[in-house]
């Protein structure tokens, strides 16, 4: 995935939106902040920043040990807000993430004792150790924004993130993700293994105490909901908007692939591609954000077709050819 | 819109119908079109329902049949509507007089009742068969072919240029049925509008105008080159076509125009345009013979075909004429003949009577009977050839001499049996007195000059069913050399001499010295006879008289009743001194008065065989390389064409760039970058965004690269955003990067986008890629 970042030049000129100027300056010191942390990784960062100003939950999946976590807390450090974390572990219960109500006996009267998910930022470590019965309970919080204790409907304050992490699925003790949740995460991205220079940097910096210690917030989170709103006024023009449903329609009439995306997902790509424009110092979105997006976006939604899979083809690299073929909106 | 079709199918034909006006006069269009509204009407009506069309040309077959009855034979018609026996029959015979009438008449050909039938009849095929292919089948394009098949009759029957306002018409009229059908299809199909863009209306109409402007370059330089560079396929091959006189070579027959056809328009041309000059070394020279008839089939005098094989090759030496087993011994005349370049070929020379070598260029045949020299191939024009010729002329004693023929071979006596007893009364009247062969000639010479007989060059026809020969004989005796050399034949045949009908030039006025000059109105038809031991000799009976007759005509000083050898030439006495008489009253209808073909212009004439110079050896070498020529400039010039586009296209596009409108220019120049990346022979992907494509096209240049990126941007902005960047330094960025984007290309890339611009054909405009498999 190469992404080209070139703020400015004519495509934002005309009237210079102030928010999205300010999503640009806003995201380049969160970027700054968190490289002091992860190094060489600014597509992973973006998009995860992408997927904090859209309003969604991240998927983060890779191998033990790469920093998928570092990743989520500096999230949350760099932006002034909650973040509560989460391990998951297979005796988990629902209600160690939303909370319980106690009965107070001195008040005769229920307390309610919020659990992590009332955070701006929810950290679910290694999602997949847990029992479904508990990833269910932290995904209905995901999709509502709300948490329902003892018929009581308490919201979540904006913004809400979770970002989850899990090995991949052919690790030993998980319990993978069914597809219909793994559809409530807007982006996956996985972290990959640094370069070697990167990896060399991280012994120097990681030497004597965590980065993570000087980790300072720029940012905090009424900030983060004002650009969340900025980004919802980025334009898509009537073509992108065809153009974002004919990409998620191919992946439900290709035959490589046995599982489409749903419509959900095309909101998703609709609302992470603003964001994504947003970032570039665009008020519109154009079809380089929608590709970009393309395989964080829709791949951990697919199921590959059994053909594919014997050609080894992942869902990813079916994405990628979707997005090959599919001519962009024109002139018109 | 079901009906509007067949009506543009009617306009077609009916602004067709001038075509054949030079060659028809009266009122023969009228029953054509009562007859073509009325099967389009039947087609029209037919048509707004919604039953199976195939019946439609039945239907119009009927209504046309149902309507003939009463418009021709309305008497012999029961009720003047149902037709009976009689009216069939009255039809037929209608019918047969309208083509006797054409077959018999110079054009313009008056319009009695068989023509109309005719025309109308032609018409009406015609139409129902272009309604079926324009309406039903619907190519209207090939109603084209009907047009073409009116179009050929004029040049068929004239070889001459057409009327240049018919032919307008006729393509105005072809042209509106088109554009008719195409309006129809956009109806029903929707059109299609490529691109909706401001510069693409003048891009649009470029392309068109290229389009169009490649087919008629493409018409006119095959027209022009296509004749010149294949020998058979001349401009004057419609001419070909006319029947007439066959001539054979191996199986294959080749067919010339009938002389009488040639000789009848030479004639009736007003012009005096020369046809040959020529030198001779003879102070009297001789008529210049080109056709011999020797069948006559009741009305018209026509030729056996000829055989044109290697054993009777035309070169040298000539075989001597019939009635002559060695050389005459009277002395030769040499003929240098010169054809007027701007005359129609000939595939029959005219010389005189008889040769005893010929030099020629080309393969001529000589056909060994009639003496007559012919090629199969085409002929040049501006002929240039040398006759020796025998001078025989026969004195009166030798012809008196001669007994009745006996070496004759073949029919030369032969008449059909129909002929009118009382032509043949007449001959037996007019040789009552005379013994010899020799006599009977000269008696019957005689009855034609004796002043009884009007030369006329547009006779009255002779009325329904009445002979024409005897009509001419006995009736009305107005005519001109075709009847007289044909009635003086028919009645030396009775006479027991063997005649035929010999076609050509006289000899033409003296110019200076030995040089003579024949123009079109000396063409001529002289009676030729048979005489043992002397063979074919001239007779003259047509008046030969400037005013009131064939001016340069000359009587043979044998054929007026044997004067002593060395006495002058006997002029005739003047019928023309009288006031001509006038012919019977004939029905108005048939009056002739006017002279024919008043139309013709000298310059109509002389710029027919024009478009077909080049190839012929002598007056007109300085322009051979004309076609050539033209043809290599066309060719430069098609070559071109595309380049010629392409700059065209980015001049309009670049031009209009500074101060459009932002999203307009945006598109112009990222179509102009486009175009100029397909002509350079890239890719171009339409799953790619702007700034990825800008990505992929840029090279190490900054200045490109950077230029590019904006054209990326702008495009991008115009098409994504919601209120698009303004469209300044789009032109110098565009110009920037297509130099950017040239110079970065080989050599040959370069001279193929400039001189083959892969953009410019509409198909090569880049397409998604088919749905995945």
């Amino acid at each position: 995935m190469s992404l080209h970042t070139h703020h400015g030049g004519r495509g934002g000129a005309g009237g210079a939106h102030d928010g999205v100027s300010e999503v640009v300056a806003v995201a380049d010191r969160i970027t700054t902040a968190i490289e002091t942390v992860i190094e060489g990784k600014p597509e992973v960062l973006r998009i995860a920043l992408t997927v904090l100003l859209a309003e969604g939950h991240l998927l983060i999946e890779d191998v033990p040990g790469v920093g998928k976590t570092m990743l989520a807390k500096a999230l949350g450090r760099a932006v002034d807000c909650s973040v509560q974390r989460v391990q998951f572990t297979p005796d988990l219960l629902p209600s160690d993430i939303t909370g319980v109500s106690v009965f107070h006996q001195d008040r005769h009267e229920f307390e309610f004792n919020p659990g992590p998910v009332f955070a701006n930022i929810v950290l679910g470590d290694e999602i997949n150790r847990a029992s479904p019965k508990t990833q269910a309970a932290l995904l209905e919080c995901m999709e509502e924004r709300q948490v329902s204790v003892d018929g009581q409907t308490r919201a979540l304050e904006r913004p809400f993130m979770v970002v989850a992490t899990q090995n991949p699925a052919d690790m030993e003790g998980t319990y993978a993700l069914p597809e219909a949740q793994r559809d409530r995460f807007m982006a996956r991205v996985s972290v990959g293994y640094p370069s070697p220079q990167s990896e060399l940097d991280m012994i120097d910096s990681h030497g004597s105490r965590s980065p993570l210690d000087s980790l300072a917030a720029v940012t905090n989170a009424e900030r983060v909901r004002d650009l969340a709103d900025q980004v919802r006024s980025v334009h898509v023009a009537p073509g992108m908007r065809r153009y974002v449903v004919d990409l998620v329609n191919s992946t439900r009439t290709s035959p490589e692939l046995r599982l489409g995306a749903s419509p959900r997902a095309t909101l998703h790509l609709v609302r992470a591609a603003r964001a994504y424009a947003a970032l570039d110092g665009r008020h519109y979105v154009v079809p380089d954000d929608v590709q970009a997006l393309a395989v964080p976006v829709l791949a951990h939604r697919l199921l590959p077709a059994p053909e594919a899979q014997m050609e080894r083809l992942t869902a990813e690299q079916i994405v990628a050819k979707l997005v090959a073929r599919l001519p962009v909106p024109g002139p018109n | 819109m079901r009906t509007l079709m067949p009506l543009a199918t009617l306009v077609c034909l009916l602004l067709a119908m001038p075509l054949l006006s030079s060659l028809l006069r009266g009122p023969w269009w009228v029953p054509a079109v009562v007859l073509m509204v009325a099967v389009t009407a039947v087609s029209a009506l037919y048509r707004l329902t919604s039953w199976n069309l195939l019946p439609v040309p039945l239907l119009q077959l009927l209504a046309a049949a149902v309507l003939i009855t009463p418009m021709f034979a309305a008497g012999d018609a029961l009720a003047g509507v149902v037709p009976t026996a009689d009216s069939i029959a009255h039809l037929a015979r209608t019918l047969q007089q309208g083509l006797n009438t054409i077959d018999t008449n110079a054009p313009p050909v008056a319009a009695s009742a068989g023509v109309p039938l005719i025309i109308g009849v032609v018409f009406v095929v015609f139409m129902i068969t272009a309604d079926f292919l324009a309406v039903t089948a619907r190519c209207p394009g090939m109603v084209g072919g009907l047009l073409l098949a009116l179009l050929a009759v004029p040049l068929v029957v004239e070889g001459e240029t057409l009327a240049w306002g018919a032919m307008a018409a006729a393509a105005a009229g072809f042209l509106g049925l088109l554009a008719a059908d195409m309006w129809v299809r956009g109806r029903e199909w929707g059109m299609f509008v490529p691109y909706e863009g401001p510069e693409a209306r003048v891009l649009g109409g470029l392309r068109r105008f290229a389009v169009t402007a490649v087919a008629v370059t493409a018409a006119i330089l095959l027209a022009l080159s296509l004749p010149a560079a294949v020998p058979s396929l001349r401009s004057d091959v419609f001419n070909d076509l006319a029947d007439g006189t066959y001539i054979r070579t191996g199986g294959e027959d080749i067919t010339t125009p009938h002389p009488f056809v040639s000789l009848r328009r030479d004639l009736g041309s007003l012009s005096d345009r020369t046809v040959l000059t020529y030198r001779s070394t003879s102070d009297d020279p001789d008529y210049l013979r080109m056709f011999a008839l020797d069948e006559f089939d009741g009305v018209n005098w026509t030729m056996t075909p000829v055989n044109a094989s290697d054993d009777n090759e035309a070169s040298g030496e000539l075989p001597l004429p019939a009635g002559w087993s060695e050389p005459a011994p009277e002395e030769t005349v040499t003929t240098q003949i010169s054809m007027d370049s701007d005359s129609p070929r000939v595939d029959f020379l005219p010389m005189p009577y008889w040769a005893s070598s010929v030099e020629v260029p080309g393969q001529w045949y000589i056909d060994p009977a009639s003496h007559m020299v012919f090629t199969t191939s085409s002929p040049t024009t501006g002929l240039n050839f040398t006759v020796e010729s025998v001078e025989h002329q026969p004195s009166g004693d030798e012809l008196a001499a001669a007994g009745n023929p006996r070496s004759l071979g073949g029919g030369h006596l032969d008449l059909p049996d129909d002929l009118d007893p009382a032509v043949e009364q007449l001959t037996e009247q007019v040789t009552a007195n005379a013994d010899t062969p020799y006599e009977r000639s000269v008696a019957i010479q005689e009855y034609f000059t004796d002043g009884s007989f009007t030369y006329d060059l547009s006779p009255p026809s002779a009325p329904e069913g009445v002979d024409p020969l005897a009509h001419f004989l006995l009736t009305d005796q107005v005519g001109y050399c075709e009847q007289f050399a044909g009635a003086m034949a028919v009645m030396a045949r009775q006479a027991d001499v063997p005649s035929r009908v010999a076609v050509g030039y006289t000899a033409g006025e003296n110019i200076e010295g030995d040089r003579w000059s024949v123009t079109v109105g000396d063409a001529h038809a002289w009676p030729e006879l048979y005489f043992e031991d002397v063979g074919w000799v001239r007779f003259e009976p047509t008046p030969a008289s400037s005013d009131a007759g064939q001016g340069s005509a000359t009587v043979p000083e044998y054929s007026s009743g044997g004067r002593a050898p060395g006495t002058d030439p006997v002029e005739l006495p003047e019928p023309g001194a009288e006031e001509p008489a006038p012919p019977e009253p004939s029905t108005p209808a048939d009056e002739p008065s006017e002279s024919p073909r008043e139309s013709e212009s000298p310059e109509d004439e002389a710029s027919a065989p024009m478009a077909d110079g080049g190839d012929d050896g002598t007056s007109d070498t300085d322009l051979s390389w004309l076609p050539a020529a033209g043809a290599v400039a066309g060719g430069l010039l098609l070559l071109s064409l595309p380049a010629l586009a392409r700059v065209l296209v980015r001049w309009t596009r670049t031009s209009g760039l500074p101060g459009a409108a932002p999203v307009a220019g945006a598109h112009t120049a990222w179509r102009e970058l486009r175009d100029t990346w397909l002509d350079l022979g890239g890719v171009w992907d339409l799953a790619e965004s702007p700034r990825a494509t800008a990505e992929r096209l840029a090279g190490h240049d900054a200045r490109t690269r950077a230029a590019l990126w904006r054209l990326a941007l702008a495009e991008e902005s115009a098409r994504y955003a919601p209120a698009p960047a303004d469209g300044t330094g789009l032109r110098e960025d565009l110009l920037t990067a297509r130099a950017g984007l040239m110079s970065a290309a080989s050599r040959g890339a370069r001279l193929r986008a400039v001189l083959l611009p892969r953009s410019l054909p509409p198909w090569a405009a880049p397409r998604p890629a088919p749905a995945p498999a």
